[in-house]
């Protein structure tokens, strides 16, 4: 599975190289970093006021027993002059990182738009697109938590915690040293503990997860369940979720709560230690009384962002997985490259040859790769109708896949109007070829909407002419707001047959010179079916015309029938001669037969 | 909101308590520092050495202050967090339990994604509020206790500090209020950005055939703008307010410096007395902040639990099983049955039908007949608007037409939990045809089958809905569609599998296959919801034109069967 190939990468790269990848990709993130950590500092000078005011009141306001209020009324002015112009520091260096941030992360998640839009289509299969989608939103959004809260908290507490220790080794760099020596341990516990924690966050998340897709899929399996007379089971082993859910959150709690006041313990020892030290020392030493009271409110302050650090940690663990995820995209390789000196396309029709081509999709962990097509040759005249027919797995679909170059051959070569397919542009290339798929997908819009996506501002006569083309006039007249009528999610309040009319217009509106049709599946009215057979007889009127056929009927009526099998071409010829052949074509035909005939 | 404390009452007040012990250790933690400032700084200072007696029992006290103020830390966050989490499960499994009561028409006028939302995340949400409900709390108590201890200490610097307080409260609240504004905004921008690019990922075949990568990275982008915009608006709100609550409580500290000075000189209060005032002013400010968290929780919880609330709180449905007449002497009994979906469209009408036990009914007809809402209605997912409907057994398996499996063991998707002997499972994957793959892929029956068995071809999904149907000992088979994703071999076989069970299996089934109609005992033709003709398929044939039109259809019609060739 390519998802656990993607985990094994994220695995491999450390967090420090994560962060420093990060920067790389997202540039607007680290720029005016450093100006915004100065301002912060500054901020954080504003905070440590109060420790330094006190000791100015008692040591120069408070003598003697006398009490010069002219001088502290001037300190407590200075001081708030000080604490106002360091607010608005602090203020510049939150606005700073936030915008950065927000920058930054917006460049991301644009990188990420398209570079998954330009992913090949083997890394785009169904299983992996929630998890695309995951990348640009919750991903992104783990990141962006963390700028909010957890980066700004560390950008603010080490800043304070930096000032704070220059301000008490100025006072007294021994009593300094005291204190530092006794909140050391805190660092050992702190790491230890941080572990566990950051494990119980884990387990949290993971049952979590367990829990959400339980409920969901026993709430979505509710008829199942009812029919087997099944719910009470179902229900114990929902519970049972709930459960250890529960039990992950309140030990990941309770591992939070130990650590979350050991900043306080570790502070009131800090303190009597300090004071018995200052006071032992005396004013021999050069202390003050003052000093040693500013002192004791540092080293409140000093330990005041432990409590802060515990309950960022495992935002900052989960920001560096989301960010390794992220970058784990962009490490995918996108898909067919684009051509570095593109060759126009000739006017005029154009045919498709394929030389001597090898297809294998990407190898993955327990299978190695097989070839889907093996040197295959195949030379389709301009203005031919091909029809392919063959078991799934033949190589119909990927046949289509490498003509309308949504991937590249391993080997060989295909051209189109005997241009090799690698040196067209990609602009030229979707102009003069299109595909028609399977389950055509409609956007959540109206079906003009849809129409003008294959050519952004076609007037609506050129929508209507497009109707008039196919001769669609009367579906899109009894619509109840024509070409404006919405067509819901994925195209959803449209029946399938009128999904493949949309997609046969979109198709139409491009006038391309090679058509590929992937021919549906689904069934539909008889009325829709006679519509979608004209549509597609006009539509492919005078084109170079590539049908991957699920009906015989449709073989029938193409030029030529191309009949594979395992990877090769196994019969080449009209409907008439390959019946006249009774080979493979034949049997399949007969056995088709068989089965709808009663 | 108040029933959540119910849930877990002891958890929350033990909680409450711990919060409680915390504020009155905060308080007493200043009187600790006066303590230390007027008992050993100053005197030390001022009249000379301080004996370590003094200093040993004044750091006594601040040491067991503060550890009692840890402990009232711990019990409250801990047992807020157990309050919390505990609700949140009961929640979930009372929420749970009552909506996989309500029987199908219930969820299926509902969108499943919401019902489970309503079960996983909002009574997440709901049970949210009880985290910071105890530090709340206690930031009341710490309010009361300061504020008396504040203007017992010294009545003019009290009251002036105790004014201070709700003015900060207020602006908390109402700054809190203005930025959730633009988190919503931001909240509801994200929404849009998500399915926007669920969407342009899902349609990646038609983006790449249009070449319009860019175009859709340029529409995704706009919307990431708008997001980036909210987000901005919020910081540069966030990055004022906050600059201002934090300089706020030094602006009035200066002031009480300057105000405790002349109180001090009036010889009103001590030093000691001031700096502990200081302190427990700086210590008290703190906590409001999170008491503002509070307030912009309290609207998130309230929804979450009001969209609880509407669940449980909904009275449980009739079940259409339990309109079901037990009937003895045949399997089902219709009798000028009708039901519709929507009011007033009837999907069925007058349909009386009677099929007796061990037969094997194929129901035929064009799209919108009604095929599907007869076999709903007789598996008891649908009631009838009238007639009566009898049944010869309560063990009805029905397989729908999307076999839909669960993200958990080959065993559990046979069995949905009940005990069923291994010989009975393995004979039932058999008669399903199913034993066949089963071995091939090296599947045990503890194998995990992947999120809704995705793993598998669709074929194979259908042949173990039916084999789960089988092994639950079902005796009426109501299988819609569902052979037609298999071979027409592999249909015929199970088919035929399923024929030579003879009176122990009943079935019903909807096809569209000339060749699997032709293996029924017997036809019903539907046509708009009523039963147009009844009898042997070569009877119809012979004897109705539409009916023969309609197997005409199906014939040109048919797609080429994947597997043709293959085995």
């Amino acid at each position: 599975m390519l998802a656990d190939d993607i985990t094994q990468e994220v695995r491999r790269r450390g967090a420090v190289d994560t962060i420093r990848q990060g920067m790389v990709e997202a540039p607007a993130l680290g720029r005016g970093l450093g100006l915004t950590f100065v301002l912060a500092l500054l901020g954080a000078a504003g905070r440590v006021t109060i420790p330094i005011a006190i000791q100015q009141a008692i040591d120069k306001g408070f003598v003697a027993g006398t009490v010069r209020l002219d001088f502290i009324v001037r300190l407590c002015c200075v001081c708030a002059v000080i604490v106002l112009i360091a607010a608005w520091c602090q203020r510049t260096a939150v606005y700073r990182l936030g915008t950065a941030a927000e920058e930054g992360l917006y460049g991301l998640r644009v990188r990420l738009f398209d570079h998954i839009h330009r992913l090949s289509l083997a890394d785009q299969n169904e299983e992996r697109r929630g998890a695309l989608v995951a990348r640009v939103t919750s991903d992104i959004e783990t990141l962006t938590m963390f700028f909010a809260w957890g980066g700004l908290a560390w950008m603010l507490d080490l800043s304070l915690m930096f000032v704070v220790a220059c301000v008490m080794i100025a006072y007294d760099w021994l009593l300094a040293v005291v204190a530092f020596a006794v909140v050391a341990p805190l660092i050992i516990v702190l790491r230890l503990v941080q572990r566990r924690l950051v494990r119980a966050y884990d387990r949290v998340r993971e049952g979590n997860a367990t829990m959400l897709s339980a409920v969901s899929e026993t709430v979505a399996g509710v008829e199942t369940l009812q029919a087997y007379d099944a719910v009470e089971p179902a229900l114990d082993r929902m519970r049972a979720t709930t459960k250890s859910r529960a039990k992950a959150s309140i030990r990941a709690g309770f591992i939070g709560a130990l650590l979350f006041p050991s900043g306080e313990v570790f502070s009131v020892f800090t303190v009597v230690a300090v004071v018995g030290i200052g006071v032992w020392r005396g004013e021999a030493a050069g202390l003050t009384a003052g000093s040693l009271v500013g002192f004791m409110f540092l080293t409140y302050r000093f330990l005041e962002p432990i409590a802060e650090f515990t309950e960022v940690i495992d935002q900052t663990q989960t920001a560096v997985a989301g960010l390794r995820r992220v970058l784990s995209i962009l490490d995918t390789p996108i898909g067919p490259p684009p051509a570095t000196n593109p060759v126009p396309l000739p006017a005029g029709r154009l045919g498709v040859a394929l030389h001597d081509v090898t297809f294998a999709y990407a190898p993955r962990d327990d299978e190695p790769a097989a070839n889907v097509l093996s040197s295959l040759t195949l030379t389709i005249p301009p203005g031919q109708h091909v029809a392919l027919v063959g078991e799934s797995g033949a190589g119909k679909t990927t046949i289509a896949r490498l003509v309308a170059r949504l991937a590249d051959p391993t080997k060989g070569r295909i051209t189109i109007g005997a241009v090799n397919l690698k040196h067209v542009a990609n602009d030229d290339l979707r102009k003069r070829l299109t595909v028609v798929p399977q389950e055509p997908f409609l956007f959540a819009d109206t079906i003009a909407y849809n129409l003008r996506f294959a050519k952004p501002g076609a007037t609506d006569d050129e929508l209507h002419e497009s109707v008039r083309l196919l001769e669609l006039e009367d579906w899109i007249a009894g619509l109840p707001d024509g070409l404006d009528t919405e067509v819901g999610q994925r195209g959803q309040s449209l029946a399938a047959g009128e999904r493949q009319m949309v997609a046969l217009l979109r198709a139409s509106l491009v006038n391309p010179d090679v058509l590929i049709l992937d021919e549906a599946t689904s069934s539909v009215d008889a009325l829709t079916e006679v519509r979608l057979a004209r549509a597609l007889r006009k539509l492919s009127a005078g084109r170079t015309t590539i049908s991957i056929a699920h009906r015989l009927s449709t073989a029938a009526r193409a030029d030529r029938v191309i009949v594979l099998a395992d990877g090769k071409v196994v019969e080449d010829g009209s409907h008439e001669v390959l019946m006249n052949n009774a080979g493979e074509y034949k049997r399949m035909y007969d056995a088709w037969l068989a089965a709808t005939k009663a | 909101m108040v029933a959540m404390v119910s849930f877990h009452t002891g958890y929350f007040l033990t909680a409450v308590t711990g919060a409680a012990v915390f504020a009155i250790a905060t308080v007493l933690s200043s009187y600790g520092v006066k303590r230390l400032i007027d008992d050993v700084i100053l005197p030390s200072f001022e009249v000379g050495n301080v004996g370590f007696s003094t200093w040993a029992s004044v750091s006594s006290l601040v040491v067991v202050i503060g550890l009692v103020r840890a402990v009232g830390v711990v019990v409250r966050r801990s047992y807020a967090g157990r309050a919390n989490s505990s609700t949140a499960k009961t929640i979930a499994d009372i929420t749970l339990s009552h909506l996989m009561r309500q029987p199908p028409s219930w969820h299926r006028a509902r969108m499943t994604g919401d019902i489970a939302a309503r079960a996983g995340v909002d009574t997440d949400a709901a049970a949210t509020i009880l985290g910071p409900m105890p530090f709340a709390s206690s930031v009341v108590v710490l309010l009361t206790v300061s504020g008396v201890w504040l203007i017992v200490t010294d009545l003019w610097l009290g009251l002036f500090a105790f004014l201070v307080f709700p003015v900060m409260l207020a602006t908390n609240i109402l700054y809190q209020r203005r930025v959730d504004y633009h988190y919503q905004v931001a909240q509801d921008e994200l929404g849009a950005l998500s399915e926007a690019a669920h969407e342009s990922f899902d349609g990646v075949l038609v983006v790449k055939a249009f070449g319009a990568e860019e175009r859709e990275t340029e529409r995704l982008a706009v919307i990431s703008r708008r997001l980036r915009k909210a987000r901005t608006n919020a910081i540069t709100l966030r990055s004022t307010f906050e600059s201002v609550i934090d300089a706020a409580p030094s602006l009035v500290n200066f002031a009480i410096i300057a105000f405790g000075a002349m109180r001090v000189r009036d010889g009103a209060m001590s030093v000691g007395e001031l700096s502990a005032f200081v302190f427990l002013f700086t210590l008290v400010s703190l906590p409001l902040r999170i008491v503002s968290y509070l307030f912009s929780e309290l609207p998130h919880s309230a929804s979450g639990w009001a969209r609880v609330k509407q669940v449980i709180d909904e009275p449980l449905q009739r079940s259409p099983r339990d309109l079901i007449r037990r009937c003895e002497h045949s399997m089902v009994e219709l009798a000028h049955v009708s039901a519709a979906h929507v009011e007033g469209q009837l999907a069925l009408r007058d349909v009386s039908l009677t099929v007796p036990r061990g037969r094997t009914v194929a129901i035929v007809g064009a799209t919108g007949s009604g095929k599907t809402t007869l076999l709903h209605l007789i598996a008891g997912l649908i009631a009838p608007r009238s007639g009566s409907l009898g049944l010869g057994t309560r063990r009805v398996g029905l397989v729908f037409q999307e076999a839909f499996l669960f993200a958990e063991s080959l065993r559990y998707n046979l069995t949905l939990g009940a005990d069923v002997s291994e010989a009975r499972i393995a004979s039932a994957l058999r008669i399903a045809a199913a034993d066949g793959f089963v071995s091939e892929l090296g599947v045990s029956l503890d194998t995990e089958l992947g999120e809704r068995g995705v793993s598998l071809s669709g074929g194979q999904r259908q042949r173990l809905a039916l084999a789960r149907a089988l092994a639950v000992g079902s005796e009426l088979l109501l299988l819609d569609d569902t052979t037609s994703a298999l071979d027409p071999a592999t249909e015929a076989a199970v088919l035929n599998n399923l024929r030579s069970l003879g009176a122990e299996i009943t079935t019903l089934v909807v096809a569209s296959r000339p060749s699997t109609i032709a293996l029924a005992d017997e036809v019903v033709f539907l046509v708009d919801g009523a039963v147009a003709a009844a009898g042997s398929h070569e009877e119809l044939l012979r004897t109705n034109a539409d009916y023969r039109e309609l197997i005409s259809a199906f014939e040109h019609d048919r797609q080429m069967p994947e597997t043709v060739g293959g085995q």
